[in-house]
């Protein structure tokens, strides 16, 4: 049973990643099990969500079991998350009180969030150079600065045409190159890593 | 009863001891067997196969007095002559006067001093057989050249040099002779006033020694040619073993060889030197003898084999004596450098028992405060801005935004009553950058009564879209009512896979609304069958990989059916996203890229709302452009001026 389980998983994982790849070929033949299989995995994926949830609240369970520091957070959590499903289970996931909990409660923590991360963000930049100066420090901080002044016009100052001109050089040459060379990194390895796999030399599912 | 003989003081001891009871020396191993009380013994000594229990045998020796005489040697003979002198002395004194050392010394020195043997000295096979026998009692190795049976046999006696064969036998075993002749031990000298036993066979020998000093039988008298014959024919029958041939041929040459008497040879006249030669030779005078060490003074041995000697290493168990072992200091010497080393590591190990305590920080430091600074600088310019609501900073020009135009055009294109597939991928926190571009594309598409289907591939979406279509719908100037012609899909689970199976079949992924309603079954939906029916994809996103999987899932397709493919983006995706704007032919047909996007859109659709959004955007990078300027000269200048620590350092 252990030899017959890895080679079942491997026959499994190779028929349908081929049969996914044949049918961008062959939509007319081989489109309609392409879209079962499809349909298959989203639905596994679902399932993996809700295994996601679960396996949360087991953990936070565990810790308001423990006399640990942070074991009043995991109660927070796991009150919301119960007044929350009930919510929504009753109001419907578009309803009233389940937009209100959303719109007062998740995005502004959120926003707050980003607003705090914005704000380390300067008080790290500004103090950069005493921490690190190096001439990479200092190409890293003019860069920021030139970005930040050509994103927006300065107050009292208004936009500086030069300033803007150069920032939207530095933000689609330099940093799409950056990015663009990342992607096709990217784009290889993910290839390699699905030839791989439809040919069975790797195997994530075990055997 | 059989005495053992202590090899090393000569008294005699119990057979069942195995060390002396006087000297506790080891008894067995050197021990000489004394003999018995009788003539036995004696008989035992002078038979020269040691066996003397048979009659035949005794009958010769008592045949043959003069040969148990020649069997006693001289030393032998003085010894006893000393002992009975001494016997003799009046028992008045409180020690029995024994032969002192000097005298013992003496005795042995003659041994040692002995002229070398005689070749004939062989044939004195009495006084061979005599010693042989008597080294084999006392268990030494008989000397190969003692005179056998056989070769005396051979060899008959042709001189009557009783004393050369004597001396021959002293010098062959002196150890032995002077073993024999051991004086008492010192301790027995102390005892006081005991009357000295001579053993058996001290007495045998002292008969014999009269014997000789009456004169029955003249040493050169005797006879021994028959007796040692008739001897050395019942030897032949015992005794079996013969000599090997290379002794007999060794014997044979030697009797050839050497002459019948000893000639005087001719002196060898000294040789004439040369002059220079005679003067070269040392000089007699300088060093005639070698050096010699005076031990006249010097102690002498009383107990022991070198009893006797003077100035030699006295075997006394005295001698090896029990001392205390040497004992030294086990105080280290240190130098005080290497003290003052010590302590310090004592101090340092007894410091690390000790916990150290942790500084204790100061409240307020310089860096809180200014963190404090920092917060307060980006806070209230922008607060006050918005509760202002001021509308000082000039606004982004749509020209100057690439995609702002094209994404307006796109929008105009679409027909009134279309459908148009709307995704809410962005992040809840993304909202406020976000919200001014979305809500003027919701509100441009609700002007056009487009129909709205919204789905999300990320799970605050269903949410997002539900309550911007809210928002915008009672935003809309006389709206009191809800807005119904859209539809929320909800989510897709699958992130690529749930992309690529809306693409191919998205009433199979999505086929029930949030409402639980079949939105497929009725207008205008029912009469989309794939993504590309849809008259438009609008993507909301925050991240560029969510764009890239549209793009590559999803922009196939529409690009097949000639739909546009739009993104509303915030600033950080916006640079990724924009090559797929600009590419030919471009595969994202509009796009709108953060808040200036969004502030430059809403003004080309006239949809700008004067809510101080933009100047509080705008002063919030001039403020944070000038903390980093400020905290980077700052802390640079800080950084170049040497204080303590980096002087200590």
């Amino acid at each position: 049973m252990k030899k017959i389980l890895p080679l079942t998983n491997a026959a499994i994982a190779i028929v349908s990643g081929s049969i996914v790849l044949l049918g961008y070929f062959f939509p007319g033949l081989l489109g309609g099990i392409q879209s079962t299989l499809l349909g298959w995995a989203i639905i596994l994926a679902g399932f993996a969500l809700l295994l996601g949830i679960f396996n949360l609240v087991m953990v936070h369970w565990k810790k308001v079991g423990g006399e640990g520091k942070g074991s009043i957070n995991s109660i927070v959590l796991l009150v919301s998350l119960v007044l929350t499903m009930i919510i929504v289970s009753i109001s419907g996931p578009a309803g009233t009180f389940s937009l209100w909990i959303f719109n007062s409660i998740q995005v502004p923590a959120e926003i707050s969030l980003l607003a705090v991360l914005a704000f380390v963000l300067v008080y790290a930049a500004a103090r950069l150079l005493t921490r690190s100066p190096k001439w990479y420090t200092v190409l890293f901080l003019v860069t920021v600065l030139l970005i930040l002044l050509g994103s927006a016009p300065l107050f009292f100052v208004g936009e500086v045409s030069l300033l803007s001109s150069l920032r939207s050089w530095l933000m689609h040459v330099p940093a799409v190159a950056g990015a663009r060379g990342l992607l096709l990194g990217v784009a290889l390895g993910t290839v390699a890593t699905g030839l791989r796999i439809l040919i069975g030399i790797d195997r994530p599912y075990g055997g | 009863m059989t005495d053992i003989i202590c090899p090393l003081c000569g008294k005699p001891n119990p057979p069942d001891l195995d060390e002396c009871k006087y000297c506790q020396a080891p008894l067995k191993t050197g021990g000489f067997i004394a003999p018995p009380e009788g003539g036995d013994e004696l008989d035992k000594l002078i038979s020269p196969s040691g066996e003397s229990g048979e009659p035949g045998e005794q009958e010769a020796v008592a045949s043959t007095p003069p040969n148990l005489e020649q069997s006693v040697p001289d030393w032998l003979k003085q010894t006893e002559a000393n002992f009975l002198d001494q016997s003799e002395t009046t028992p008045s004194k409180s020690e029995p006067e024994e032969p002192g050392p000097d005298q013992i010394s003496g005795q042995i020195d003659s041994l040692i001093n002995q002229p070398p043997a005689h070749p004939a000295g062989q044939d004195n096979v009495i006084d061979d057989d005599w010693l042989a026998s008597l080294l084999s009692e006392a268990g030494v190795n008989e000397p190969a050249q003692s005179g056998t049976p056989e070769k005396s046999a051979r060899e008959p006696v042709e001189e009557p040099a009783q004393a050369p064969a004597e001396e021959q036998s002293q010098e062959e075993f002196p150890e032995k002779a002077g073993t024999s002749a051991e004086e008492p031990s010192e301790e027995e000298q102390a005892t006081p006033a005991l009357p000295v036993e001579k053993p058996a066979w001290l007495t045998s020998l002292e008969a014999a020694s009269k014997i000789k000093m009456e004169g029955v039988v003249p040493p050169a008298e005797v006879h021994p040619e028959q007796p040692f014959v008739e001897e050395a024919a019942e030897n032949a029958e015992e005794q079996p073993p013969e000599p090997p041939d290379w002794l007999k041929i060794s014997a044979v040459e030697e009797s050839t060889s050497t002459p019948p008497s000893q000639e005087a040879e001719p002196q060898i006249s000294p040789a004439e030197l040369p002059g220079w030669l005679e003067a070269l030779r040392p000089s007699e005078a300088v060093a005639p003898t070698g050096p010699v060490e005076d031990v006249s003074n010097a102690d002498i041995v009383t107990a022991g084999p070198l009893v006797g000697l003077r100035g030699v290493i006295s075997t006394h168990p005295s001698a090896i004596r029990a001392r205390k072992p040497p004992t030294y200091s086990i105080k280290l010497r240190v130098t005080d450098e290497q003290k003052a080393r010590v302590e310090m590591m004592e101090e340092l190990l007894a410091g690390e028992d000790k916990p150290t305590p942790l500084p204790t920080q100061p409240i307020i430091t310089s860096r809180y405060i200014f963190r404090i600074i920092v917060a307060v600088s980006l806070l209230l310019p922008i607060l006050w801005m918005i509760i202002s609501g001021r509308q000082d900073a000039a606004l982004p020009q749509t020209g100057n935004i690439p995609g702002v135009v094209n994404f307006t055009q796109e929008i105009q294109k679409l027909p009134t009553g279309a459908a148009v597939l709307v995704a809410f991928d962005y992040e809840a926190g993304f909202s406020g950058e976000l919200n001014v571009a979305i809500n003027s594309v919701i509100t441009q598409l609700m002007n056009k009564n487009v129909y709205l289907a919204l789905v999300a591939t990320n799970p605050s979406g269903p949410a997002l879209g539900e309550s911007t279509i809210t928002n915008v719908y009672s935003g809309l100037v006389g709206n009191t009512t809800t807005y119904n012609f859209y539809t929320n899909l909800g989510y897709i689970p699958g992130g690529v896979m749930g992309l690529s199976g809306l693409a191919t079949s998205p009433r199979s992924v999505v086929p029930y609304s949030l409402t639980s309603d079949n939105v497929w079954a009725g207008a205008p939906l029912d009469a989309i069958t794939s993504i590309e029916d849809f008259n438009a994809v609008i993507v909301l996103t925050n991240d560029s990989d969510t764009a890239r999987n549209w793009v590559e899932q999803v922009g196939p397709r529409l690009r097949q059916a000639n739909k546009p493919l739009l993104f509303v983006s915030s600033s950080q995706a916006e640079p990724l996203i924009l090559p797929y704007y600009q590419a030919t032919p471009s595969q994202v047909q509009g796009l709108i890229g953060g808040l200036a996007g969004g502030v430059a859109y809403s003004r080309s659709v006239g949809n700008f709302q004067q809510n101080g959004v933009w100047d509080a955007y705008s002063i919030g990078v001039t403020v944070s452009i000038l903390i980093i300027i400020i905290g980077s000269v700052a802390g640079g200048v800080m950084k170049s001026i040497p204080t303590d620590k980096k002087k200590e350092k």
